[in-house]
Order: structure tokens, then C-alpha cells, then sequence
């Protein structure tokens, strides 16, 4: 089972858990970004940063799916164990989304 | 005779009894207690526990180093990552660990292999990890060679012939994703070594093992170690704490204390900003992370500490930096650098004497008081926070600077870069543990007014006065070496070692290794001849930021690949 990231207290989250099957529980990607990803994806996938910007990656959902999923050894860690199929998905909505910041502020 | 059990990768925590061997391969603690004093040798993480990274031979000196050759090189192969480590030499044999703990003895003076170790990893663990599979170093003592894994093991192998003596797991880290990556160090009968893990929600252990059985013998948990630092982590949060001491610290004979830094807590920036001690992901000044402590080697209990972030919200480990020793006017002092940019003085109970700054441009606080206390701290609350200085890859790093006791002068590397971020809500993903806390998002900047660029200062270790400074377009981000030959070498990040007057930034001599450098330096004598060996080897996680901060030759700079370099003197 993968816990879910965001704002929501951890034990509103437990109760959330086993109060039956989750319905309405969709992987929060921003915050994911904030806590995992955006070390090396930077600016919520905006920016390049230790790994590659992946806004307007020009790569297939497959290939996106699939290193999520398996990592590159040495560069990126595989997540396929932490996340499910329909989680990356919710990763793969999130990349394919991103939209430049309105601000001109970030570099 | 030895005996030897073979160990498959999976055993757990065992004991062989190694008989004593001969007195040439044997490093007892009396000879690691006077490592200073014997010039040949290199026998620890820093060479000696006073931490100097200074060798006093002088054989290569200022008038030949200009005549310094290659004599021979030595690839681990399977170098993801680069080569990090930091090697070792014994009476005429080098030791020396790349990636995924690979173990390799040479013969010092030629390269030749003596024997060779490589363990069997748990590579699917691996590929889930993001500090790996790097290998900063290893320890000598007991007639084995000492290494920490990835996968959470130490593990001791027979200095003459390589062969397994134990193999103990400490860290669950199928459980928790976290392993061993710093050297370990060899205190009295004592291994030492400390978990990863800033980033990680754990508790960041250092743990004290038996170094002739490989049994566990204390364990202390540098996030909540006791009851008094359990209250500076408001609603339990000491349970996801972070905090690891993942690189090696030293020993005080004297004192019969051992010094070690922590890591930072978990998550790196906190949402509540100045409401931190009642607010946030961790209520509380959140002991022992950010710290130095002082433990007893014999049980593990807490002997002193100084915390030198209360409640870090920059990600500005105390993991980072040497314990350098130093006598001054009938005082002893312990110098050590924080990832912020500030080199803190104590005396040797770690009682805080001062702290000065080594880098420009640092943001994050305005200064610290004569008490050790940070003053004008940024506290940064949820939101958009642009300029922090220095970025989260630190204002100093965690390779070693050197102090030269011959020049009294301390060189070491600073950083300056800044970041902007956008700090976030989060709570840790912990079944399975996604590793990563960060609790922002960020980008990489320049500094105002100019260019992200490194430096290699010449200072007064304890008043930080400025002798000379020596600019780098990017940071060098491997060791330094000092010798007693008044030299100062830096192997610097695009591939080039140089080799400088240590009294005053002369530059000597220099030789491009043909790929960047990001580990070790040492010198050692063979049958009265002088050597250098230096680890090339690029892709540590600060170094994979280059590409996209300074483009070329970074972009082009491959992260698989490393070797040992040696030189010395032609005939
Ligand atoms: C330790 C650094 C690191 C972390 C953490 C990391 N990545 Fe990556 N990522 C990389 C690198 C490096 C690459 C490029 C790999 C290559 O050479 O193909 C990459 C590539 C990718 C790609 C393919 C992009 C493209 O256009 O090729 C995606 C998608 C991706 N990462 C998503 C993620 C997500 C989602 C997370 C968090 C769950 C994450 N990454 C965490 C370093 C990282």
C-alpha cells in the first residue's frame, strides 16, 4: 500500500485507510514532486536540475511509465516498488500537464 | 594459519576468530593511535584521527613536482557513480574500495593485484536507492579491512588474502532503503560506522561492532538517542527523523571520546517557518541532527555534543567535515566544517569556542554569536522563497580539506550558489520508504552579482583568517592533499590535478586525469620513495547538478567510469 502525500494529517489518512477500499484517493504528484522527485527534477519538473526538465519531454507514455517504473541505475532510482500502475499514470497526467509558472521570477 | 567462514550475501551478524597474523599485516590500535607519526603509511579515512589529510613526506617537494610522472593506474571497473573513495596504504599495500564496496589490494608501488573482494549486493534494492552505489572508503585494523554496503552491512575481510572473515547486517534496508556509503573507522577493538540518510525518514544510527567477530555492540540513534533529545521532536516525529552520520568521524586518544557529525532532519525545509518550535512536520530544536557529538567508543553513550543548527531548515548537515585537531598556545582544539559554510571551533569536550565563514555568500543566517547561538536565522514558511544561499548542495562539501601543520595554514574548498524554492506541505511516503523527504521545490542560482563558482582558501584553522585563495570556475569537489614537501594538491572537478606552493597558491605542476575528480588523495612511501595516488571518477549527487548549471565539460562527462592514478618521481 502506498501512503498517500499532502497536506491531510497522517492520521486522517489511516483513519481514510481502513475505513474501506479507497475511492477518492488520488496520489498527490505536486507533493510527491516536493518530496522525492523534484531533488533532481527541479522546480516541479519545470526546470532541469541533477535529471532532466520533464515538462514537454517529447518522450512516449510508455518510455515515461517505464523509467519511472525502473529508474536508471545510477541516476534515477526505480519507483515501481513504491507506486502502482494507476499511481504512475497519475505521474505520467502530471508531467504531460505541466504548464511554465506565470511568474518570470524563476531563472 | 587463518580460518575462514564463507559467507553468502544474505548471512546475518557473525563471528570467525581470526587469528593474530604477522606483524607486517597487522594494524593494531597502538600503530592506528600513532598513525601521525609514521610517515609511510596512510592508515585511515583522514590518514590519523587528528583528521589532517596531511602526510609528512617530502621527498616530492616544490623544486621536482614539476617532474612528477604516472606509475601506474588500478580501474575497479562497475564504477557507477565515479570513484568516491578515499584509499588506504599498509606497509607497502594499498586498499582500496570502489562502487558496490568492490575491495581490491595492490601492491603500492606498482598497481599489481594482490587480491580482490567483491561482495554480492542486493541489486534490486539498488536500483530503488538514491545515495548509491558509491563506496566512500574503508578501515584497516585487526589484520582486516573493514566495509560498509549499500544493502546495510559491514563487513571484514582478511587484510593478506581477501578472504571473508565477517559479514554482519546492521540496517533493515530492504525495510527502510537506507545502507552505508562512508568509510568506517577502527577505534581500540571497535568498528565504527554511521547509516545514510538525511533525506530518509530513520533515525540515522552509528553503530559500534566487535572488530575481531563482527558482533554488534551499541547502536545510538543520532535522531531521539535519549530521553532528553525525545522532547525536541514535538508529536513523535523522531520516528521519521532522518539525521544520519554518513561520514566517518575520529577518534581522541586523549579523551578516549569518539567525535561524529549528523545529518539533517527530515524533512529538509519546514513549512512552519518561524513557528518551528511549536508548529510543522518536527515541533522542536529536533537533537542530535545538524550536531557533533562526542561518544564513548566503548558503549556508545553520549559523552557531549553541540548542535550546530538547532532545528535545521536548510539541509546543512554536520555530516560533512573533518575533526581536524590542533594544539595552539597549550590549548587543543577541534575544527569542523558545517555543510552552511561556517567552520566551527570547539575545545576538545566540544564546548563551542567560535565559528567563522568560510564562503560569501551565506543567507540562510546572519552570522553566529560568541556563544555559538545563529543569529537573524530565515526561517522560511510555505511558499516562494527566492535567493537562499548557499543551495542545497552546501556552502562546503563532504570531501576533506587539509591541514598543514608546516604552513599552520588550513585549505579547503567552499562553494557559492544559491537556490530559489517553493516550500511545500509533504508527509514522508514510508510503506514502502520512498527514500526522499525534501519538503520544497527547488532551483539552482547563481549568487547576485555574479557567477556560481568554488574556491580553495588558505586560513588560520581556528580565527579563519585568510592567507590566499585560489578561484575555480565550478567547486572541486574531491579531497586535498597538504604534504611536508610544502604542497598543497587539488584534483579539481573538470579532471585536472594541480599541485600548488602551500605557503602561498603557487601554482607547480599539473596533470588533466582526463575525467573529474570526486574522492580521495593520499601520500605513502614504498621503500623510500614517495607516491601520490588520487581517485579520478565523476557522478556524485552534488557533481549532477553540473551539467545543467555549467554545461560543458560536465554535459559531456561520463558518471560510469573511474580509476586510481599514481605518480611519483622518475628514477
Ligand atoms: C536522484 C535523482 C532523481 C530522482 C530522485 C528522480 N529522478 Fe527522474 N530522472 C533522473 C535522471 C538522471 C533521469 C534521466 C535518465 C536518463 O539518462 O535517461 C531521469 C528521467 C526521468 C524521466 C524521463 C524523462 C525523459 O524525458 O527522458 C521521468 C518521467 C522521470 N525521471 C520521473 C521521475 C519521477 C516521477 C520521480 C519521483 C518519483 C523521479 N523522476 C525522481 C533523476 C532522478
Amino acid at each position: 500500500m502506498t501512503i498517500r502525500l499532502g497536506g491531510i494529517p497522517a492520521l486522517l489518512l489511516l483513519a481514510t485507510a481502513s475505513a474501506g477500499p479507497a475511492t477518492a484517493e488520488h496520489l498527490d504528484v505536486p507533493n510527491l514532486f516536493a518530496s522525492v522527485c523534484g531533488f533532481c527534477h527541479e522546480d516541479g519538473g519545470r526546470k532541469a536540475g541533477k535529471g532532466p526538465r520533464l515538462m514537454n519531454t517529447e518522450r512516449s507514455d510508455e518510455f515515461l511509465r517505464n523509467r519511472i517504473a525502473k529508474g536508471r541505475p545510477g541516476r534515477m532510482p526505480a519507483f515501481g516498488k513504491m507506486f502502482s500502475d494507476e499511481d504512475i499514470d497519475e505521474i505520467v497526467a502530471y508531467i504531460r500537464a505541466l504548464e511554465p509558472r506565470e511568474e518570470a521570477s524563476v531563472r | 594459519m587463518r580460518k575462514h567462514l564463507l559467507l553468502t550475501a544474505a548471512v546475518v551478524g557473525f563471528a570467525a576468530v581470526v587469528p593474530p597474523t604477522g606483524p607486517a599485516w597487522a594494524v593494531d590500535p597502538s600503530r592506528l593511535e600513532n598513525a601521525a607519526k609514521n610517515p609511510n603509511d596512510w592508515l585511515m579515512y583522514r590518514r590519523s584521527y587528528e583528521d589532517w589529510q596531511y602526510s609528512p613526506l617530502d621527498q616530492i617537494n616544490t623544486t621536482n613536482v614539476k617532474d612528477l610522472k604516472v606509475a601506474w593506474t588500478h580501474t575497479p571497473g562497475r564504477a557507477t557513480r565515479g570513484l568516491q573513495s578515499m584509499p588506504l596504504v599498509a606497509d607497502g599495500v594499498l586498499y582500496y574500495s570502489g562502487s558496490y564496496s568492490r575491495l581490491f589490494a595492490l601492491d603500492a608501488a606498482t598497481g599489481e593485484l594482490i587480491w580482490s573482494y567483491i561482495p554480492e549486493l542486493n541489486e534490486d534494492l539498488i536500483a530503488q536507492q538514491t545515495h548509491s552505489p558509491y563506496n566512500r572508503g574503508i578501515a584497516l585494523g585487526h589484520g582486516n579491512v573493514y566495509v560498509g554496503t549499500v544493502d546495510g552491512r559491514l563487513i571484514a575481510v582478511d587484510m593478506k588474502t581477501g578472504a571473508p572473515v565477517w559479514d554482519t547486517k546492521l540496517v533493515d534496508s530492504e525495510k527502510l532503503t537506507v545502507g552505508f556509503t562512508g568509510a568506517p573507522i577502527v577505534v581500540k577493538d571497535k568498528v565504527l560506522i554511521g547509516a545514510q540518510g538525511g533525506e530518509w525518514p530513520w533515525r540515522g544510527p552509528i553503530f559500534g561492532v566487535d572488530a575481531k567477530t563482527g558482533k554488534k555492540v551499541w547502536e545510538f540513534f543520532t535522531v531521539a538517542g535519549t530521553e532528553e533529545a525525545k522532547k525536541t521532536w514535538g508529536n513523535e516525529s523522531w520516528r521519521t527523523g532522518g539525521g544520519g552520520g554518513w561520514m566517518p568521524g575520529t577518534y581522541n586518544q586523549a579523551k578516549d571520546i569518539v567525535y561524529w557529525g549528523t545529518g539533517n532532519p527530515a524533512p529538509l525545509y519546514d513549512w512552519a517557518g518561524p513557528d518551528w518550535e511549536t508548529k510543522g512536520p518536527r515541533p522542536g530544536t529536533n537533537l542530535y541532527t545538524s550536531s557533533v557529538i562526542a561518544l564513548d567508543p566503548d558503549t556508545g553513550e553520549l559523552v557531549s555534543y553541540f548542535q550546530e543548527l538547532p532545528h535545521d531548515a536548510w539541509d546543512f548537515d554536520s555530516a560533512v567535515g573533518e575533526f581536524l585537531r590542533i594544539e595552539r598556545d597549550g590549548e587543543t582544539y577541534i575544527v569542523h566544517p558545517n555543510k552552511g559554510g561556517y567552520v566551527y571551533v570547539y575545545d576538545e569536550m566540544l564546548n563551542f569556542k567560535n565559528a567563522w565563514p568560510l564562503v560569501k555568500n551565506i543567507n540562510f543566517i546572519e552570522g553566529v554569536d560568541e556563544k555559538g547561538n545563529l543569529i537573524g536565522r530565515r526561517d522560511m514558511r510555505e511558499g516562494k522563497h527566492t535567493n537562499l544561499c548557499p543551495a542545497i548542495a552546501g556552502g562546503i562539501s563532504w570531501n576533506s580539506g587539509t591541514y598543514n601543520p608546516k604552513t599552520g595554514l588550513y585549505y579547503k574548498v567552499g562553494n557559492e550558489w544559491c537556490m530559489d524554492l517553493e516550500i511545500v506541505k509533504t508527509t514522508p511516503i514510508l510503506e514502502p520508504m520512498a527514500q526522499l523527504n525534501i519538503g520544497a521545490n527547488f532551483t539552482f542560482t547563481d549568487p547576485e552579482g555574479g557567477k556560481a563558482y568554488g574556491h580553495v582558501d588558505a586560513r588560520d584553522p581556528i580565527t579563519g583568517e585568510l592567507a590566499w585563495r585560489i578561484d575555480f570556475p565550478e567547486p572541486p569537489l574531491a579531497s586535498l592533499l597538504s604534504t611536508g614537501g610544502d604542497l598543497l594538491f587539488v584534483p579539481d572537478a573538470r579532471g585536472v590535478l594541480r599541485a600548488y606552493d602551500a605557503r602561498n597558491g603557487t601554482e607547480l605542476w599539473s596533470q588533466n586525469n582526463g575525467l573529474g575528480h570526486n574522492g580521495g588523495i593520499i601520500s605513502y612511501a614504498v621503500d623510500g620513495k614517495q607516491y601520490i595516488t588520487v581517485a579520478v571518477g565523476w557522478g556524485s549527487l552534488v557533481g549532477d547538478a553540473y551539467p545543467d548549471l555549467f554545461g560543458e565539460p560536465y554535459k559531456s562527462m561520463a558518471t560510469d567510469q573511474g580509476w586510481l592514478v599514481t605518480f611519483t618521481l622518475p628514477e
